[in-house]
């Protein structure tokens, strides 16, 4: 039991942990949240269980293929959604104009592959009990995800041109860093840790078009703990976020479960909008 | 000069972008169709229109959070569920015994009222996205709560709605309930929308800063519209059981708060009639033409973006066409000062405005180091300096953003609160800002009566049902910010929407702006920049006679021309402290000062 | 006057350039020239247009008018062409990035520049100012004020630009800090970079510049050799009364 509620949860948070990963890195690069990072967890999943059930094809190759389209989603969001509404003075257009495409892309998944959620198929030949595949490939993913960030952010010039235009978009400007261009290399590298949670993650959450609603705001939770822009946060709160959830699911239900980790996530917003580790927010005036 | 101002005030009332039930004739051609559909005897078609009203109640009142204030509340279908399930479940006896059915709707509207404030509480708090992820996760939560609560909800299986009893009963009798509904619904939105607290929404919507300094506090009227709001929603939950007969859970979808939300912002925010026109469509496209129920997410969501992307302000943008008239290119501004004397009213006395000692740090940075400062009426006082040597933030700790570490600030004699914007308004501090902060969605005359909330008497309530204390109120302060647009000059653009105004024109709005609360205490935050060798002469004309009508000036300024025309005493900052004071001659030979410009 | 021989075509040339900040027009219709190698002074008050106009030039706000630079028109460029085609844009208020140390401050300034010549190139720069240069592995974070605004200028030095930019690099910064960032550009100007310098401290900077354009109201008020007599009450005209406007002495 104990058992079950560790790599459960452990497994599952890593899975929230990577998508609040990818709000981070979308807003990183833009200043603003996007409603596409449960879509990009939710199709990693379909596309998975698409190519590699459906169509027959080699995991690897599908795999590759999965943070393909998670990559040109990425892309997509960054060219349709985001970048015609920032130069907007109207503020919150972002908000409207990624749910927007977040909802038809869920919209054309229930539709073409279906309301039923479908098994995703066993990946390696490998792992059984608490040790199941199922488990460790998300917190896998997870700690290969955070490694490979710190990689880039510190020792290539690319990864700290995104940590630039994360702290002051301004003077990256004036240095005369490719503003746009690293704006859509993040949206990219975003939609495949997005499609990479997505993958790693489906055994357990299965493909299944509602995957998007529930990942949506399950992977904000350890971004509203965590701080904005800190994946270190989201690490840390996603991985509490779902050993909390098991436990509350084994203790009290699931129905109560959810409502605890809500009553939590307002609590604590309420206490500390800027998150645990967050910073304070700027004068208005 | 009276005909003039009160026919300019005739023609300005029922009409304007935020008009009482702009667009009459439509909303007369719905009533007819809505009062004559029965005669179709078509329970099919009867049940689309049903529907349409009952998801209009609810939308009515989500346009006051979503349109007016502009708060992105996503997860509204969770007013539905709630005010169904409490409906629902009192009338079937399964919360002790069988309630009347029309009471049993009103404690529906009561639930949805008191979630509406509970949910609405965090937006007080958190920015915006985190805002809509709290709605969305609260819906799930209701839903859920609703699968889980067997006695109450019957669970997963469900239970039967309430019937209502003659006249409203099922059938033609409970179309024209809802009709009715929904024309009320209409009618207290609209009442709200075009009153002093629809104004104080969009400009809390657009323009915060500003709304703060025009003393519309944000908490509580925010608080009374997600009330308002969550009444209706429940209301309209409990009509909605009663037309399905049976609700389940799963009724109510994600789908369904997208609809609400998205007609709301397809129709256009600060508008009636667009969000109902957008309602109505949403809600009936999908019933005649079949596939389109599969898609019909889909569409609204394709609907959304294009808004978005294309024609954010949705089809009442579209029908606004009094706002594609082309404005005359070469427009002047002329203030007719002479009319201060009748804006500004009776004078309070000799004003007086004390700082004291007053310091104030950022970190580390000392922005303001021990400054005194007197304000006195009838005077106009300049503050200038170097960049970064406090100006900008004296003016802004006077208003009440920030709290110096040390000092006092008195309004004769009187400690003035810190941290509390709003309240100046009511002491009769007013000020403008660097760059003009206005609505501009709004029309010029819209703008200018923002200024007049804190002299509006009429309540919530009384605006919501038109009462005749709001209406003498409408009238008051239509007269009044017409005039005050006639002492800056620019009543001839009363009804034109501020965004397209040019530059110089908004500095302008935003004193007449400020000349509605009929100061003791104008600042004024750099008015001069932007406008051209001419506008700053009248500019400085028009300032002259509001401190000579007796008003207390502050004028933060670079502009050095106008200063040393019309200050009578000028303070000079430099590095957060008084480099010098005394009268603009003196200033202007005074050694120091120069050099500190000059950088020496 | 410049003339019109080749060697003496104006490096920088700006003609009926306006700005300004959506509605707000600042810069009306300016006109200025910058020869190569030379200091160029922009003084003038607060809110006359002086950090507009850098950022007009630089690229970082829309524009109307014309800008030609070394030969060719960056009227429509953004700054990222700018910095390609030579000019280099510190920004006012030192904004470097914290969270990142001092050396990778001036890799992101070399940014453009190719792969094997940037650490070279980045090793120039922080040689003008050998304190930062013992902080190289330092976060921007722990420098002083000072100490920032020396990483700034140094980031601008690194694509080896034709034209530096600097606006009001001596703000918040101490007289003797002052001194050594006006002294590095003295050295530029030695080495044959021209500069527009952009200050409050009139003193301190006609003492480095060749030539000084004084603007207020958004307009060139005056256009002065660094050398000449009445200057400072000139300068002090423009600044407080009506305007003085002077050919420069040819």
């Amino acid at each position: 039991m104990f058992q079950s509620i560790v790599s459960y949860g452990l497994a599952v948070g890593a899975v929230y942990a990577l998508i609040g990963i990818t709000y981070n890195v979308m807003f990183s690069a833009s200043r603003v949240f996007s409603f596409t990072a449960g879509m990009l967890g939710m199709l990693g999943g379909v596309l998975g269980a698409l190519f590699i059930n459906k169509m027959g094809m080699n995991a690897i190759l599908a795999f590759v293929l999965v943070l393909g389209c998670g990559a040109v989603l990425g892309l997509v969001t960054e060219i349709l959604t985001v970048r015609p509404v920032l130069k907007s003075i109207e503020q919150h257009l972002y908000v409207l104009s990624t749910l927007a495409f977040a909802l038809m892309v869920q919209q054309v998944t229930a539709i073409e592959w279906g309301t039923e959620a479908q098994p995703f198929p066993t990946l390696l030949p490998a792992g059984e009990g608490w040790l199941d595949q199922k488990f460790w490939l998300p917190m896998l993913a997870c700690a290969f995800t955070i490694g490979g960030l710190e990689f880039l952010y510190r020792k290539t010039l690319i990864g700290r041109a995104f940590l630039a235009i994360a702290e002051d978009s301004y003077a990256a400007r004036a240095l005369g860093l490719p503003e746009t261009r690293l704006r859509m290399a993040s949206y990219a590298l975003a939609g495949m840790i997005g499609a990479l949670a997505g993958f790693t993650g489906a055994q357990m959450l299965l493909a299944y078009f509602g995957n998007q609603a529930i990942l949506n705001f399950y992977g904000f939770v350890p971004v509203a703990l965590g701080g904005m822009g800190s994946n270190r946060g989201a690490v840390i709160g996603g991985l509490a976020l779902g050993l909390f959830q098991q436990a509350a699911n084994f203790l009290v239900g699931g129905i109560f479960a959810a409502v605890a980790v809500f009553a939590v996530f307002i609590v604590v917003l309420l206490l500390r909008p800027e998150g645990l580790a967050g910073a304070a927010t700027a004068r208005r005036v | 000069m009276t005909d003039t101002t009160a026919s300019a005030a005739a023609r300005a009332t029922g009409s304007g972008w935020l008009g009482k039930l702009e667009g009459k004739i439509s909303w007369i051609l719905l009533g007819l169709v809505g009062v004559a559909l029965p005669l179709l005897d078509d329970s099919y078609i009867g049940v689309i229109a049903q529907r349409a009203y009952i998801y209009w109640v609810l939308s009515a009142g989500l346009n006051l959070v979503v349109g007016y204030a502009g708060q992105i509340a996503i997860g509204w279908v969770s007013m539905l569920t709630l005010g169904a399930y409490t409906t629902a479940a009192l009338a079937a006896g399964r919360v002790g015994p069988e309630w009347n059915s029309y009471l049993a709707l009103i404690a529906g509207g009561v639930m949805g009222a008191a979630f509406g404030v509970i949910v609405g509480l965090p937006a007080l708090r958190l920015r915006t996205f985190y805002f809509a992820m709290t709605t969305l996760g609260f819906a799930t939560i209701v839903t859920q709560v609703a699968l889980a609560w067997k006695d109450i909800t019957g669970g997963g299986v469900g239970t039967p709605g309430p019937v209502f009893s003659w006249p409203f009963e099922p059938g033609w009798g409970f179309y024209y309930f809802c009709f009715i509904l929904a024309a009320v619904s209409t009618w207290i939105t609209a009442n709200i929308g075009s009153s002093r607290y629809g104004r104080a929404l969009v400009a809390i919507r657009d323009a915060e800063v500003a709304a703060e300094a025009s003393g519309i506090a944000k908490p509580r009227l925010l608080m009374l519209v997600f009330l308002l709001a969550g009444a209706m929603g429940g209301i309209a939950g409990g009509l909605f059981a009663s037309l399905q007969s049976y609700i389940t859970p799963d009724a109510f979808t994600f789908e369904m708060s997208v609809l609400f939300f998205i007609g709301i912002l397809i129709g256009g925010r600060g508008s009636i009639l667009g969000p109902a026109l957008g309602t109505i469509i949403l809600t009936a496209l999908p019933e005649f033409a079949a596939p389109l129920v599969q898609w019909s997410t889909f569409l609204y969501a394709s609907l959304l973006l294009l808004i978005v992307l294309v024609i954010p302000g949705g089809i009442a943008d579209l029908l606004d066409y009094k706002n594609r008239r082309p404005l005359e290119q070469h427009r002047e501004i002329v203030p007719r000062p002479e009319l201060l004397a009748r804006v500004l009213g009776e004078q309070r006395g000799e004003t007086l405005i004390t700082l004291k000692g007053i310091a104030l740090h950022f970190g580390g940075v000392k922005a303001i180091d021990g400054l005194d400062l007197e304000i006195r009426g009838g005077e106009v006082h300049g503050l200038i300096g170097p960049n970064g040597s406090g100006k900008t933030t004296t003016l802004n700790v006077i208003s009440g953003y920030y709290r110096p570490h040390n000092g006092t600030l008195k309004l004769d004699g009187v400690d003035l609160p810190f941290e509390q914007p709003h309240l100046r308004a009511e002491r009769g501090i007013a000020r403008t800002f660097q760059t003009p902060r206005l609505v501009g969605a709004a029309s010029v005359l819209e703008n200018v009566m923002i200024g007049g909330m804190v002299q509006g008497r009429a309540t919530f309530t009384e605006a919501m049902l038109n009462l005749p204390r709001h209406r003498r109120d409408e009238k008051e302060m239509t007269e009044a910010a017409m005039l005050a647009l006639s002492t800056v000059g620019l009543e001839g653009l009363a009804h034109v929407r501020a965004d397209r105004l040019q530059h110089s024109e908004l500095r302008f709005v935003e004193i007449a702006r400020a000349l509605m609360l009929q100061p003791a205490c104008l600042m004024l935050d750099e008015p001069a920049a932007g406008l051209s060798a001419d506008e700053i002469i009248r500019l400085g004309g028009l300032i002259k006679a509001v401190s000579r009508a007796g008003t207390a000036v502050l004028l933060v300024e670079h502009h050095a021309d106008l200063i040393f025309d019309i200050c009578d005493r000028v303070t000079v900052l430099n590095l957060g402290k008084v480099l010098a004071a005394g009268t603009p001659a003196e200033i202007r030979s005074h050694r120091e000062v120069v050099s500190a410009y000059l950088g020496a | 006057m410049p003339t019109s021989a080749p060697s003496k075509t104006p490096l920088l040339q700006v003609s009926g350039l306006t700005a300004g900040y959506g509605k707000i027009v600042v810069l009306r219709d300016i006109t200025l020239t910058i020869g190569a190698g030379e200091a160029v002074a922009l003084l003038g008050p607060n809110g006359a247009g002086k950090t507009t106009l850098l950022r007009a030039v630089s690229g970082l706000l829309p524009r109307t008018g014309q800008i030609r630079f070394a030969g060719g028109d960056i009227s429509t460029a953004g700054p990222r062409d700018t910095v390609r085609a030579g000019i280099a844009h510190v920004v006012e208020g030192h904004r470097v990035f914290t969270q990142l140390s001092v050396f990778d401050n001036l890799l992101l300034a070399g940014y453009g520049v190719a792969r094997e010549a940037r650490n070279a190139q980045v090793e120039e720069a922080l040689a003008f100012f050998p304190e930062i240069a013992a902080k190289r592995n330092d976060k921007a974070v722990t420098l002083s004020g000072g100490q920032q605004q020396m990483l700034a200028v140094a980031q601008g030095l690194v694509a080896r630009p034709r034209l530096l930019m600097l606006d009001e690099p001596s703000a918040g910064l101490s007289p003797v800090l002052v001194d050594r960032v006006l002294a590095a550009v003295s050295r530029l100007r030695e080495g044959g970079t021209a500069v527009l310098l952009v200050e409050q401290l009139i003193e301190k900077a006609l003492a480095v510049v060749d030539r000084v354009y004084a603007l207020a109201r958004g307009s060139i008020v005056l256009e002065a050799n660094a050398g000449e007599a009445d200057l400072a009450s000139r300068l002090e005209h423009a600044y407080f009364g009506a305007d003085v406007s002077a050919p420069l002495a040819s």
